[in-house]
């Protein structure tokens, strides 16, 4: 048996050594109740890791139904660097599919990130490939990207997303909130190497899709629209054409091009006007110009190509931001003759000037010291209001203005909406330029009376010639008509404010035969369309600053005249040789009608424009000034 | 032996002590089972706490619980056959074991394969030998028997030294490569002097002297100064990674802890989960409810032997027994202590539970010891 010291000494150290594991125990306590909360949390923010789930963006479709912007499904490749064992193999292969620069994908690769995306959208295509080569730590994740199926068709209009599927610009942005939907989240652990842990999902928010959005455009609409447009574009050498078409009745915008358009799939890359011009016979003209010319050509093009790649990076954006304007909405102009409408409205509307009262034009009108020509420099002698009308005669305008008044006249804008955005549901509306009353003295309510010294958007003017003719409802002008959930069933259908009345009923009759005058007989003729009864106005602006020779020749133009049911403005921007609205741009429109009035389902009664069928089709070259 | 009478047993016994086997009705099942407990909780833990990783890196989720199965297995056996041995007879080989392991530790220094910055292995074949662990059991019985035959004159300071001269030099050797395990060799040489000897004084005065050269090594050895800096701010250094990771995974078990299998910390957060922290994973998945238990157990393990010791038939019996308390009771102190960053970091692995087959065999062995030294524990003279 051990001596009792030895027994003694054992207890002791036993008693010691127990005492301090129970110590340590109070440590323990310490730790797990006391900071066990701030451990935990320092913990859980090291495993959690949020992960947002895309929701699907909503489609847009046309008023028929047909798909304007859909989605593609594309995929996201990322890299986990924990993961990865053959660094050189993961660089070399993610350069070679995705066509990246070593450096970046390197830089990437070598970052000690959970995850670092290498890309996104990237065609399924890529992606197999990518899948197929087996590399470790690189994470293949299925996206959608956004689709539109007619490439450039309505550009301006739709509008683009960006990387992360948000709108950029365009209805696109516009109507972010209905089409983006909420995105889902899951809450994941994830071990050390940033792995997800399975079956550890703590929580899961399902992503709701966006809304369907189905808009106003019709898409036949809108290609012969752009048809049109690009045709005349080429042919006038301009700078570009915008039409907008809309029903009068209600503000529904049926087309509105703006030529030249641009590819929303590849929205970044810049469009150049000139490349429209000669695009269809390029190849033609290549076989029949002789070898020496063909290499001036050349050199040109490169010089062209050189430019374009010589941009800064601010121009580059500048000629982006540019690229994607919509005329009809962002810019605005001096109307010119097709703003005569209005005035004659306010003068009709104040009731200071009867069809039948007579003018005299002897090619110019003093207005206190200044000479205000007339276009027609010969004049046009005595004539009626009507006649007047019909001939854009500047000096009857002059006299009309003057008898309506500035506040009258002011009074007459306001109600015609022109001192408003027109609350169209596109993004960067512009505002109209115009002079303060109380600076409008008699020389500029002159100018003002035949559409110059201030500005609108062509928009603003279509607007206010809608109210004109449809019976004095100022309408607004809109896109967007309702949304449907994924199963297709309407969730929201969008409400524009109308104000009635905003003229007088007969003012409104009367302007229509006015109109319809202008192209039955006056300088709008080139605007008939054979078999139905067709109003409307053109104009001839010249651009600022005076002098420089650039026009916007613009038509706007309605039918049926006694009952319109589409209301439509077309401007051509800087038209190479003749300019005259009246020439070049009325026939276009007249084009147009002749295949939308048919679809639109308004039957063509022929008894009554016999006379006019000679002036149907015109040929621009043909025309002689 | 049936009629075999307890008061005149004792020169019987130490006559019967030259054969190999011993045969007792006692033998100390409470603490089998104990061992036992502890033995299988640790393989829960080792799975729990490895199979994640081991998945990852080896295709195989039960690739450590299997290496640490088998040692549990043979470490087992090999107890139980200790066990049925008289202790006594070990006394004859303690010199032969000592030179042996100190012949060994010298070739760790030589030969030793690179394992965890330090050398520390020896590989036989595929099995990684580490002669440390072996020096632990070696100390124990070489120091018991030297205490033991100069048990009467030990209170002399150069007796004393004549019984450590030995053990003295297998811990420099050991504490040169890992001072932890040094340190535990040591403790465990002087504890069985401690209690030997009737003298107290002495002793009182080598624990401020091992206080002072501790302090002084730890002047020498900058990176063991940088321990001391990571121990207070483990948030402020690299190093202190580790240290801070079980620290999350203690403060986040609460009191009843996340449940079983349930540790996030152990999926790659604490290195190597299943070795030294294993610990800070059982406070993660089982909470404060579960660690108290498992120190619990600890305890009623160190109390049993305890006992064990205090009846043990002869002085050298006690003394393996102390040994093994000490060695026990030290790993577990220095262990908790260092994942709940009570005391500077240190590689000391939790006894039984630790992830390391030759550190658990060589515990089995130790507990094979103390239960052969009950079952010749005289019963009928407690009565």
């Amino acid at each position: 048996m051990p001596k009792t010291y030895t027994k003694k000494k054992i207890f002791v150290v036993a008693v010691g050594m127990i005492l301090i594991l129970v110590l340590l125990i109070g440590r323990l306590g310490y730790l797990m109740i006391f900071q066990s909360e701030y451990y935990m949390k320092k913990a859980e923010s090291l495993h959690e890791r949020e992960r947002s789930i895309k929701a699907k963006r909503g489609i847009i479709y046309d008023r028929n139904g047909v798909e304007l912007a859909g989605n593609k499904p594309v995929c996201s490749v990322s890299v986990i660097h924990s993961q990865i064992t053959d660094e050189n193999r993961v660089v070399k292969s993610l350069c070679d599919v995705l066509e990246l620069e070593e450096q970046t994908v390197r830089k990437k690769v070598e970052a000690n990130t959970i995850r670092e995306k290498i890309k996104s959208n990237v065609d399924k295509e890529n992606a197999d490939r990518l899948r197929e080569m087996n590399l470790d730590g690189v994470m293949i994740d299925e996206d959608y990207k956004r689709y539109y199926p007619y490439n450039s068709l309505a550009s301006k209009v739709l509008g683009f997303t960006g990387s992360d599927n948000q709108g950029i610009v365009g209805l696109e942005v516009a109507y972010e909130d209905v089409l983006a939907g909420t995105p889902g989240s899951i809450l994941t652990l994830t071990d050390a190497n940033g792995l997800e842990i399975e079956n550890e999902a703590e929580s899961r928010i399902e992503p709701v899709s966006g809304n369907n959005l189905y808009i106003s455009i019709d898409i036949n609409m809108q290609k012969y629209a752009e048809q049109a447009a690009i045709k005349v574009l080429k042919q006038k050498q301009a700078k570009r054409v915008s039409v907008v078409l809309m029903n009068p009745q209600n503000g529904e915008i049926y087309a509105m091009v703006n030529v030249p358009e641009y590819n929303l799939n590849e929205p970044y890359t810049l469009v150049n006007v000139e490349d429209l011009y000669v695009a269809p016979q390029k190849e033609e003209k290549e076989e029949t110009v002789e070898t020496t010319a063909k290499q001036e050509e050349k050199t040109e093009e490169e010089k062209k190509e050189n430019k374009s790649e010589n941009l800064t990076e601010k121009e580059k954006q500048d000629a982006l931001n540019n690229m994607w304007r919509n005329f009809c909405i962002n810019d605005t102009y001096e109307p010119g003759s097709t703003f005569k409408l209005v005035t004659a409205t306010a003068a009709l509307e104040e009731d200071v000037v009867k069809l039948d009262n007579t003018f005299s034009c002897p090619g110019f009108r003093m207005v206190e010291d200044r000479r205000i020509r007339c276009h027609k420099v010969t004049g046009h002698g005595t004539e009626t209001f009507k006649q007047g009308f019909m001939n854009s005669c500047n000096p009857v305008f002059i006299d009309v203005g003057a008898r309506v008044g500035v506040s009258n006249m002011y009074k007459n804008y306001k109600k015609l909406g022109l001192f408003e955005r027109t609350g169209v549901d596109l993004p960067g509306e512009a505002s109209s330029i115009m002079h303060k009353e109380e600076n409008v003295k008699a020389v500029e309510l002159a100018t003002m009376s035949f559409g110059q010294s201030f500005q609108i958007t062509p928009l603003q003017l279509l607007r206010a010639a809608s109210a004109v003719i449809n019976g004095g409802t100022l309408v607004t002008p809109h896109f967007g008509m309702y949304t449907t959930d994924e199963t297709g069933k309407k969730t929201k259908t969008f409400a524009y404010e109308e104000k009635e009345n905003a003229i007088k009923k007969s003012t409104s009759e009367t302007m229509k035969e006015l109109l319809e005058a202008v192209v039955a007989e006056g300088s709008g003729n080139k605007g008939q369309v054979a078999g139905y009864r067709v109003g409307g106005k053109t104009a001839t602006s010249e651009k600022l600053p005076r002098g420089n020779g650039k026009y916007i020749s613009s038509f706007l133009g309605f039918a049926p005249a006694d009952n319109p049911q589409i209301v439509g403005i077309i401007l051509i921007d800087e038209p190479v040789g003749i300019y005259y609205g009246g020439t070049i741009a009325a026939p276009v429109m007249s084009e147009m009608y002749s295949n939308i009035l048919p679809y639109l389902g308004i039957e063509a009664d022929y008894t009554q424009t016999d006379a006019t069928e000679t002036s149907v089709i015109i040929d621009f070259e043909d025309t002689v000034e | 032996m049936a009629g075999r009478k307890p008061e005149h047993s004792n020169k019987r016994i130490k006559k019967k002590s030259s054969s190999l086997f011993v045969k007792s009705d006692f033998f100390d099942y409470s603490l089998l089972f104990i061992i036992l407990f502890l033995v299988a909780f640790g393989l829960v833990m080792v799975y729990s706490t490895s199979s994640y990783t081991a998945e990852l890196k080896t295709g195989n989720a039960t690739y450590y619980l299997k290496r640490q199965g088998i040692f549990a297995l043979l470490g087992i056996g090999t107890m139980i056959l200790i066990s049925k041995l008289d202790y006594h007879w070990w006394k004859k080989w303690s010199l032969l074991l000592m030179c042996g392991v100190i012949g060994l530790l010298v070739l760790v220094l030589i030969l030793g394969t690179a394992s965890h910055g330090a050398v520390r292995w020896i590989a036989i074949g595929p099995v990684q030998f580490q002669p440390s662990e072996a020096a632990k059991i070696v100390i124990i019985l070489f120091t018991a028997h030297m205490a033991t035959i100069k048990a009467a004159r030990i209170g002399n300071l150069k007796i004393m030294f004549k019984v450590l001269v030995l053990p003295i030099v297998a811990v420099a050797l050991i504490a040169k490569e890992n001072l932890s395990t040094g340190i535990i060799c040591a403790a465990i040489a002087l504890m069985i002097v401690f209690v030997t000897s009737p003298r107290i004084k002495q002793f009182v005065m080598m624990g401020f002297g091992v206080v002072a050269l501790m302090g002084i090594f730890l002047m020498v050895a900058s990176y063991r100064l940088e321990r001391l800096k990571i121990w207070l701010h483990p948030e402020n250094y690299d190093k202190g990674y580790q240290t801070l990771q079980a620290l999350y995974a203690i403060g986040s078990g609460g009191i009843f802890g996340k449940g079983l299998g349930q540790s996030i910390q152990k999926l790659g957060f604490i290195p190597e989960s299943h070795n030294d922290f294993v610990f800070s994973v059982i406070c993660e998945e089982l909470g404060l409810f579960g660690a108290a238990c498992v120190i619990a157990i600890f305890v009623l393990l160190i109390w049993r032997c305890v006992m064990i010791a205090m009846s043990a038939p002869d002085l050298y019996g006690a003394l393996i027994v102390v040994g093994v308390i000490t060695h026990i009771a030290v790993q577990v102190i220095i262990n908790i202590a260092v994942v709940t960053n009570t005391f500077p970091p240190t590689g000391v692995p939790l006894p039984f539970i630790s992830y390391g087959g030759t550190a658990l065999f060589g515990l089995l062995v130790e507990m094979g010891l103390v239960l052969s030294v009950a079952r010749q524990i005289r019963i009928s003279k407690e009565y």
